[in-house]
């Protein structure tokens, strides 16, 4: 009797279409976000194909440096991105198929396979396609051949390294002993990111093609770009290198393969939360336990025990954890970059602009912050928690959290690259930005509540809520941009000290009213759809 | 006014599907009362509903007179609640978590300090010291829950599954503190798949099947001297199976 059937990397595909699908049921926006996320998806993808069809007819020099550009961005852009905004699909946990007596290298392949069947890998399926007719109508056969050995080797570095980076970083931030180190390698990458952004703008503002080629030849040994490069060297003749570029590409897979395979193993394993530290009971009191010693000034009550659980979730909670990190580290690093790097009419990009987007990020992590709580919410709504006390208690925790370091980066941008008539311009913008960043993340985060699936993975998103991730983020940027702009522009044409307290008054004044304002309407419609929020930030399981 | 929970018509739909079409329940004050239902009759919807977590398509709750919808602030005072099917704000500590509790609910922190010791202390969850409560095993986050539940002397406690996943010796010092909590005025009521302990402990019962209530009244009223599980057998649709199917085991 043939009652058993082995499992097969279909069964997983099949799952994962199912899996949408039932996701998407009776949701008319998830629906709708869903196709929008696949107009997305089919525009870049065309954008792709053409951008590397292009550089294959193209040939030459100018060719070398678009496809090993393209095929390097590529790849970065699949690794950091899922790291840095748009969190990594579960649909298809692992973790779930613990019990189930399936091999891992059954699980392996079918994992790989169902990671394939999302809107992202297709759309770049389609882009490497690009690569190949590029290389067949200029170089002929044999370049085609390599061309679609190369994009197929680079596609699985991309969607292999992606899954094995996610997975990998979410086990380090499980286990507390290495967090530190977690928050560590977040800055060395959102960092690389940096420097990367500086050389490409550079060469482009100085169209300098002999410099690009050089970095390109560089990049082209990398696995980063080796796959894409991989057909120059046959149109050229160069066999052996077109070879030996391929194995590179191929020895990077397999490496990822490999680790993957490893991360894979610990999370059907299900490796227990890190053991927590279970020291001696406190014989602190319970209500100054709650407070973390910085906020023990507070008068304990209920707006100031929001507050206090807050900070305590900032740093808990995995998922925020991960989130303030990456934002502290964007914060430094992007008013740093726009500084030295961007130019307006030869002179530097002034310190209000530099530093008003670290205050928009910084306020719009808030932007879902019922969907982060899960259903923990419910407590609030049991014990009847006032919309605007909540959310003004949140707004000042993150305040309480963010302002100081925003200050303090404001301040040695300054000093670091001779602006200093400019700061308290760029005090008052960054004051304006965090309130009117908060008032729009709070109305945000009551009209579009999306849950997280429950995962120890930190960026972990639920079947199509990614996109709605960066939606939101855009719609939610834009909004406090606009809001944010009267005083923008008041900072860019005023000079002088007394201009500057002008600024600086204006800005805790109009940041004040924005906070206070989305706020009040905010907690009213809390107070009215607190039910409705909760469901919707409940997991489905 | 001798009811201490009413509800009226409840009904609440999921995507077409009734999960409870129409319940009607009179729970006096002093009672302990059990509800009773298979996996999926909607205890745990109705008692969602009851407490103000999921707003219901239809019908009314009052809890001691004061409207749960109209009047959530008087209503959430009086009441206590420990549903099952939320998560807590399982990253702090249990003495952190009731200590936030407490302020949440507007108590002196005095209170809440010596109230907190004395449930950690009563429950037996002091020696979890710094431990976080999502490390806690299910009968620990139980008890933790039931102490969140209890802490601001609430008239009436609204526990869904109490007693599930909690060992022998932890389920009969919960009986003891409920059982002490009803003689001193309180009111409860509990939700269960188990017939035992509703046999033991309440004095009321309804059962619930397919979103309505089938059999309803105090406990002597609906057993008529039969075994409490017969009954519920019975009133819910039976047994089928005779035992001859599934042969190949």
């Amino acid at each position: 009797m043939a009652v058993e059937q082995q499992a097969k990397a279909i069964h997983f595909v099949r799952l994962k279409l199912r899996l949408t699908r039932n996701g998407l049921r009776g949701q008319a926006w998830r629906i709708v976000l869903f196709i929008f996320g696949i107009f997305a998806g089919l525009w870049a993808a065309l954008g792709g194909f053409a951008l590397f069809t292009g550089a294959g007819v193209a040939g030459g020099d100018a060719g070398l440096v678009i496809v090993t550009f393209a095929g390097a961005g590529l790849t970065l852009a699949w690794l950091l991105l899922p790291l840095l905004f748009f969190g990594v699909d579960e649909t298809i946990d692992p973790a779930r198929f613990a019990l189930l007596p399936v091999p891992r290298r059954t699980l392996l392949r079918g994992m790989l396979a169902a990671a394939f069947v999302s809107v992202p890998a297709l759309a770049t399926v389609v882009a490497l396609l690009g690569l190949v007719l590029g290389a067949a109508v200029r170089d002929g056969a044999a370049a085609a051949v390599v061309a679609g050995v190369g994009a197929v080797l680079g596609i699985l570095t991309c969607v292999v390294g992606s899954r094995a980076l996610t997975s990998a970083f979410a086990s380090m931030l499980r286990s507390r002993r290495v967090r530190d180190l977690a928050a560590i390698l977040i800055a060395v990458l959102a960092s690389s990111v940096a420097p990367l952004q500086l050389a490409v703008s550079s060469l482009i503002a100085h169209s300098d093609l002999d410099r690009a080629g050089q970095i390109a030849r560089v990049l082209a040994w990398t696995p980063l770009a080796a796959p894409y490069a991989a057909y120059v060297d046959v149109a050229e003749g160069r066999l052996l290198s077109a070879l030996v570029r391929l194995a590179i590409a191929a020895a990077a897979v397999a490496a990822l393969v490999a680790w993957w395979w490893s991360t894979l193993e610990s999370a059907t394993i299900g490796t227990a939360s890190g053991a927590r530290s279970s020291s001696s009971a406190s014989d602190k009191k319970a209500v100054a336990a709650l407070f973390p010693a910085a906020l023990r000034v507070l008068r304990p009550g209920r707006f100031s025990g929001l507050v206090a659980r807050e900070w305590r979730y900032w740093w808990r909670d995995p998922r925020r954890r991960a989130s303030l990190v990456s934002l502290m580290i964007a914060g430094v690093v992007l008013p740093m970059v726009m500084r030295a790097s961007v130019r307006v009419d030869q002179s530097r990009m002034p310190l209000p602009v530099a530093v008003a987007f670290s205050a928009l990020l910084a306020a719009l992590v808030l932007s879902n912050q019922f969907g982060t709580d899960g259903s923990a919410y419910a407590l609030h709504l049991l014990v009847g928690v006032p919309g605007r006390v909540e959310l003004r208690a949140r707004a000042c925790a993150l305040a309480l959290l963010m302002a100081p370091i925003l200050v303090l980066v404001t301040v040695a941008v300054a000093v670091l690259t001779q602006a200093q008539s400019q700061v308290l311009a760029a005090l008052g913008v960054v004051a304006a930005g965090l309130g009117i960043a908060a008032g729009t993340s709070a109305l945000l985060s009551v009209l579009v509540p999306y849950a997280f699936p429950e995962s120890t993975n930190p960026f972990a998103v639920s079947g199509g809520t990614g996109g709605l991730r960066g939606l939101l983020a855009v719609v939610g940027s834009f909004a406090a941009l606009v809001l944010l702009a009267p005083l923008l522009v008041f900072a860019l044409i005023t000079h002088g000290l007394v201009a500057g307290l002008v600024v600086l008054a204006a800005g805790v004044g109009w940041g004040g009213v924005g906070l206070l304002l989305g706020t009040y309407l905010a907690g009213g419609i809390l107070d009215r759809r607190g039910p409705e929020i909760l469901a919707a930030v409940t997991p489905r399981r | 006014m001798d009811s201490a929970l009413v509800l009226r018509g409840l009904v609440k739909q999921f995507d077409g599907l009734t999960a409870v079409g129409g319940v009607d329940l009179d729970v006096p004050v002093g009672s302990f009362y059990g509800l009773l239902g298979p996996n999926g009759a909607g205890k745990t919807t109705t008692l969602s509903m009851a407490v103000g977590l999921l707003r219901p398509d239809a019908g009314a709750v009052a809890v001691l007179g004061h409207d749960v919808w109209s009047d959530p602030v008087a209503a959430k005072r009086l009441l206590g609640a420990l549903p099952d099917s939320v998560r807590m704000f399982d990253r702090l500590s249990g003495s952190e978590l009731l200590a936030y509790v407490g302020l949440l609910r507007g108590m002196d922190p005095s209170v809440v300090d010596a109230r907190a010791a004395e449930l950690l202390d009563v429950l037996g969850l002091s020696d979890a010291g710094r431990t976080l409560v999502v490390d806690y095993s299910a009968g620990m986050k139980k008890k933790i829950g039931l102490a969140c539940a209890l802490l601001h002397a609430p008239r009436l406690l609204v526990l869904d599954e109490p007693f599930e996943a909690v060992d022998p010796v932890s389920a009969a010092l919960i009986r003891d503190i409920l059982h002490r909590y009803v003689a001193g005025g309180g009111t409860v009521i509990l939700s269960s798949h188990v017939m035992e302990v509703v046999e033991r402990l309440c004095t009321h019962v309804a059962i619930l099947a397919g979103g309505q209530i089938r059999a309803v009244g105090s406990l002597d009223e609906v057993r008529q001297g039969r075994r409490l599980e017969d009954v519920f057998v019975s009133v819910v649709g039976g047994r089928v199976a005779t035992g001859a199917e599934l042969s190949w085991l």
